[in-house]
């Protein structure tokens, strides 16, 4: 062994042994788990989406996935020049311009609620708190109940309240079904979502407001300002910030959903969007290679779309 | 002087409520009576009528015409979910167990990794931080759908392996709500524990206890209402699951209550109060989890941007 290597060796080990390099140490073992179970279960998989998406995967080669044979970009192929995912005029949008719409609409319809709600509630009256509370309903409960309930308040046959009411008031003769009609059933879907989440919205709003500098108010208020004026000048440039935020966590979050339209209408009557259609070609066409490639070109438009909006929305905010 | 005082006193009430009328309805007041009660309609009329709904019989709920107001409090509903003899229903009890076993765990597990991230990220310096947190908080970004896939695929393979099944397992499924769970459990104890002077944490860690002994002794203690509310929105999150659940489980006696309802919706005999009796059952706890904690809640729903 030569001089050089044994005196290398002692500042190497008190580099492990410092006391520096053991709370390293110890911060990676703590936060270990987490990242272990996260990138497990969320990051790898994401990444073995994109293998998928360019391989022949189907029941049969499920149990053996890393001898699936490639097919290059078939599965785009296929996706797109499919009949449920391509715009063919307005009769029949295809999902990926319903997925577009859908998600724009009820963010904006959600953000409208809940700057409504919010203005509402920052007004002190009595049982304030548990107005809020109530108000806070719709997101906290379960989809699937708060689904079906809706479901059957829109219920076709005549015991459907929304049925009953409009026929009482003689709008309409016959009991409809207002689920199963193009475009009726779009703009319920996206009402329904608005109701879900605009407590999200107006929470988020809610805690901006409280937090606005009353001296604002006060200096605006000795200028002589009305009501509208001081809305128009001080409230909505203090929200824009937090507005913006909330736009763009709901919409990539209404992008990615699953759960309210599949229980509402499963995808039908021009209601079908992305999530949906991945949902239907990996477990009911048990197509997974063109399921992920669906599930690809979902996320590229995301990602297209947060683009856009970081660099020109936020960019134009950030220079008024 | 009595009787005088008697008779001018409905006098002087009519006229108070009349001056607190015409104070009351300026258009600001009326416009804000209006909102609220739109509001409030709108959200509380599809409760009412998914709890009004399960105490109905089976004639008020197939009638021509809906019942507003059931009859009587009926249990007939909640007698045919549990009912041994309905073969499609008869499990909900299991159900509502499956449920619990998946939730319970998810919460628990969730907030003792949570403790532990949250920690070394907000309390210790290490290279790659920053980096680690920010992958963690993709998750938000990613379709629960791009992900069932390969996770399935993956699932299926590592299953065949180790010889397990990936279907129908209930373990299997909670690591799935875990990965959605724990960015929302770190990113809101992250948060909280910034808030905690980290002064009274070094004077423990001067005085010669160990960092695990700290967080314990010092962290925890002081974290209480942050852990309750992450514990809380995690048992929610999992209790609630629908898409994950629905991919992976196919057994009956396997379904968590979202699935079961599910099923029972789609029976080829419709029976909305049987539906509406199991969602009321799933949603009551969930709402009286809010309402008695609603506070801490908030305000973590406010900090931390829960998904949903």
């Amino acid at each position: 062994m030569s001089v050089a290597a044994k005196e290398a060796k002692p500042p190497r080990r008190s580099r492990w042994h410092s006391l520096e390099a053991q709370e390293v140490r110890r911060a990676w073992l703590l936060i270990l788990p987490t990242a272990l179970i996260v990138f497990g279960v969320v990051l790898f998989p994401a990444i073995f989406s994109i293998w998928i998406s360019f391989h022949k995967v189907g029941l049969k080669e499920l149990g053996n996935v890393f001898e699936a044979e490639f097919v290059g970009l078939d599965n785009y192929r296929a996706v797109i020049n499919d009949f449920a995912f391509k715009f063919q005029g307005l009769q029949s949008w295809g999902a990926a311009v319903t997925s577009i719409v859908y998600s724009l609409v009820s963010t904006f319809v959600t953000i409208v609620f809940g700057l409504i709600a919010a203005l509402a509630l920052n007004r002190p009256f009595r049982a304030r708190g548990l107005t809020r509370a109530i108000f806070l309903f719709p997101y906290v409960a379960p989809i699937v109940s708060v689904a079906f309930v809706w479901r059957w308040i829109l219920d076709p046959r005549p015991s459907g309240v929304v049925n009953d009411i409009l026929m009482r008031l003689g709008l309409i003769d016959l009991p409809q079904a207002y689920l199963a009609e193009r475009g009726l059933a779009l703009a319920i879907v996206i009402m329904f979502t608005a109701w879900r989440y605009f407590p999200f919205a107006m929470l988020m709003i809610l805690a901006r407001l409280q937090a606005i500098d009353r001296t604002l108010y006060e200096a605006a208020d000795v200028d002589g300002a009305g009501e509208w004026g001081k809305f128009r000048h001080i409230t909505i440039p203090e929200l824009r910030y937090v507005v913006g935020a909330i736009f763009l966590l709901r919409l990539i979050w209404t992008f990615n959903k699953f759960d309210d339209i599949w229980l509402l209408t499963g995808g039908g009557f021009g209601t079908n969007v992305l999530p949906v259609l991945t949902y239907q070609f990996s477990f009911k066409m048990n197509d997974f290679g063109k399921g992920s490639a669906n599930a690809m070109i979902l996320l590229l438009i995301l990602i297209v779309f947060l683009v856009i909006y970081i660099g020109v929305v936020m960019r134009r905010a950030d220079e008024d | 002087m009595t009787i005088d005082r008697t008779i001018a006193r409905p006098d002087h009430a009519k006229r108070n409520v009349f001056e607190h009328l015409a104070h009351r309805l300026s258009l600001r007041q009326l416009i804000f009576a209006i909102v609220l009660a739109f509001f409030l309609i709108g959200i509380l009329f599809p409760f009412y009528w998914m709890v009004s709904s399960s105490f109905k019989s089976y004639a008020e709920i197939g009638g021509r015409e809906p019942v507003y107001i059931p009859g009587a409090l009926r249990l007939d509903a909640y007698q045919e979910l549990f009912d041994p003899a309905h073969e499609s229903f008869q499990r909900f009890a299991k159900n509502m167990l499956n449920t619990l076993i998946i939730s319970l765990p998810t919460a628990l597990i969730a907030v003792i990794l949570a403790i532990m991230g949250a920690y070394a990220v907000t309390r210790m310096r290490f290279r790659g931080r920053e980096a680690m947190l920010n992958s963690i908080l993709l998750v938000y970004l990613f379709p629960g759908i791009l992900l069932i896939i390969p996770l399935f695929a993956m699932l299926a393979q590592i299953g065949a392996r180790l010889g397990f099944e990936v279907r129908d397992n209930l373990t299997v499924l909670m690591f799935t709500y875990l990965a959605q769970t724990l960015p929302v459990a770190l990113y809101m104890l992250a948060n909280y524990f910034r808030t905690i002077p980290y002064e009274i944490e070094q004077a423990g860690l001067i005085d010669g206890c160990t960092r695990l002994s700290v967080i314990w002794r010092i962290t925890i203690p002081l974290a209480i209402p942050a852990l309750v509310s992450v514990f809380i929105y995690t048992f929610m999150i999992a209790w609630n699951e629908y898409l994950y659940a629905f991919v992976f489980l196919n057994d009956r006696s396997m379904f968590t209550m979202p699935i079961a309802i599910n099923t029972i919706y789609n029976d080829p005999q419709p029976r909305p109060h049987v539906v509406m009796a199991a969602s009321t059952i799933m949603t009551l706890p969930v709402i009286v989890l809010f309402l008695s904690l609603e506070r801490y809640l908030t305000e973590g729903l406010a900090a931390g941007g829960v998904k949903g």
